[in-house]
């Protein structure tokens, strides 16, 4: 098993199947709000689901309403179960995060990225600071 | 944190339930952040309360009805719907009269019904080092980069903040943050600097690379003007999600590339050529040269009065090609002395729009609005604009494809009903 130590911003312990994205990700225009679905042309996650996924990528882009995405996401059951990025956290999802009580956690000190795969089971602890995959 | 006497009495609900919650989220966020205290704001754009987001409305409306109201100048951001001519943008009547909900709740809580991306256009220019708490990022960037008023990315927390008059001093606030990252050397024949929309595919490109750093843009040229700084910061917080920019010798926090980066040497160092720019035209650009379209979109950022008397010109005596929505999007103020000043009558009689409140990717022609209300998907089949910004979005959002061009070629695709290179 593999762990990694994160940056808190928003507790949780969940676990969960990981979509891991290489790139930027904006909620607004990288996802449908009503099915959950990747819809950027660009992603090569595309048509893949982040319903009660593990959501994983490198940073938050674009509009100031991605937040916004996430609590409609949230409302309707089909918000992430936890997100994590690489680089420092963006205050306007970590807003969002919080009003959602979606696990959030930024900056770990391993190559995510890389060692944590698409389909991948990942325990997210952000209680303890820590991401593990087997 | 560290909070004064008036915040402690805030959070015991000196001031009411809404007020204890409100500054308790402030406290922690702070805390989530590292943050030392609160401050004290003294501005505030709220967030857009859309119509388009399930049980939005209703919970916007639900919490004014508790009697809360905002404590510094709060503007207000795009909506849905044009809110005093709905049915200029064929919005569907239920989901009009819904986003309309909205008027009456933001009035009574001392919110400003100006429902715009711009609110800096409308004269909400807070002073240079102030602390503010801003949504809507092409607005965050230009306060941040080009007026120096200090804000992070705000979403809805910017209701705590109007509601408390408070922030937690932390992130783009706090000095330390402020300080450029990349140096971008901008090496464009200064004739193409002339255009938006080459300053829109500048922050695209930039925006690219940067991803949330803070990028130093040295420009061949002084006479900046204020619409280009609009198109770049639009851009940038698109491609990227950058809340400060610096440009040596124009913005007030870098009269030099030293003082940019605060003394410090740069990360990286790039060049920008016709190369890269290039680049990303082609990437905006999916109709085919000679292909028809049916939108033409001008006023994203919202537009100021200047550049609708420039539109107004230009389609003075012509006329839209049958099967082309050509709309001008702007504040309702700025649509109001348009109409005074006789450029709405200019542009209507050429069968064009002037648009207030919103634009086409906050309108319902979104796909997912359209299929709710069992709409035609896709609502435009190809779309001509000179904003990078508003291109990025509805290729994906509302499935459109999309061109990337000048203004005046915007204009001659809306009259010819194609696009041409």
């Amino acid at each position: 098993m593999k762990n990694f130590n994160v940056r808190k911003i928003v507790r949780g312990n969940v676990s969960g199947e990981a979509v891991v994205l290489p790139g930027s990700f904006s909620f607004l225009g990288d996802v449908d709000m009503n099915t959950s679905e990747i819809i950027s042309a660009d992603s090569p996650e595309k048509g893949n689901f982040i319903k009660d996924k593990i959501l994983i990528y490198k940073d938050t882009k674009g509009s100031s309403g991605g937040m916004v995405v996430l609590m409609t996401m949230a409302k309707k059951g089909i918000a992430p179960k936890a997100i994590a990025t690489v680089k420092p956290v963006d205050y306007n999802l970590a807003e969002g995060a919080i009003l959602t009580k979606v696990p959030f956690v930024c900056e770990p000190d391993g190559d995510i990225l890389n060692e944590i795969k698409t389909g991948d089971f990942v325990y997210f602890n952000s209680d303890e600071g820590i991401i593990s995959v087997d | 944190m560290k909070l004064t006497g008036e915040e402690k009495e805030m959070l015991g609900g000196k001031e009411g339930p809404v007020v204890a919650e409100a500054i308790d989220y402030l406290v922690q966020f702070g805390e989530a952040f590292g943050a030392e205290k609160l401050i004290d704001i003294v501005y505030c754009h709220y967030p857009a309360e859309m119509g388009i987001y399930e049980g939005m409305v209703e919970e916007a409306v639900g919490y004014s009805n508790t009697g809360v109201r905002v404590k510094v100048p709060t503007t207000s951001s795009t909506l849905c719907s044009d809110l005093e001519k709905p049915e200029i943008t064929d919005i569907p009547k239920p989901l009009a009269e819904l986003q309309a909900k909205i008027e009456p709740a933001h009035r009574r809580m001392g919110i400003l019904e100006t429902y715009t991306c711009t609110p800096q256009l409308l004269g909400f220019i807070p002073p240079f080092g102030s602390y503010n708490a801003l949504v809507e990022s092409s607005a965050i960037i230009y306060y941040n980069s080009v007026l120096g008023a200090r804000t992070n990315r705000g979403g809805m927390f910017t209701r705590f903040s109007a509601v408390t008059g408070k922030y937690p001093l932390m992130g783009y606030l706090l000095d330390e943050n402020r300080k450029g990252t990349h140096l971008f050397k901008v090496k464009l024949p200064t004739e193409m600097l002339e255009n938006y929309d080459v300053w829109c595919a500048l922050g695209f490109h930039i925006g690219n690379i940067v991803g949330s750093d803070v990028p130093v843009i040295d420009v061949p040229i002084k006479h900046v003007k204020q619409e280009w700084l609009l198109g770049l910061g639009a851009t940038l917080a698109t491609a990227g999600s950058v809340t400060l920019f610096h440009i040596p010798g124009v913005t007030p926090e870098a009269r030099t590339i030293e003082e940019a980066f605060h003394g410090d040497v740069p990360k990286d160092y790039y060049e920008v050529t016709e190369k890269e720019i290039n680049v990303i035209y082609k990437k905006l650009t999916t109709i085919e040269n000679g292909a028809e379209i049916d939108f033409v979109n001008l006023g994203c950022p919202h537009y100021n009065l200047e550049q609708i008397r420039y539109v107004a010109d230009k389609l003075d005596g012509k006329r839209v090609a049958d099967g082309v929505r050509c709309w001008i999007c702007t504040n309702r103020m700025t649509r109001k002395q348009a109409e005074y000043s006789g450029f709405v009558e200019k542009i209507e009689r050429a069968g064009a729009k002037v648009i207030a409140d919103t634009c086409p990717v906050e309108s319902h022609m979104r796909i997912s609005t359209c299929k709710d209300f069992g709409l035609k998907t896709p609502n435009v089949d190809a779309m001509v604009c000179n904003s990078g910004k508003m291109l990025r979005y509805v290729g994906d959002l509302i499935g459109c494809k999309t061109a990337l061009t000048n203004i005046d070629k915007c204009i001659e695709s809306a009259i010819t009903g194609r696009f041409e290179l």
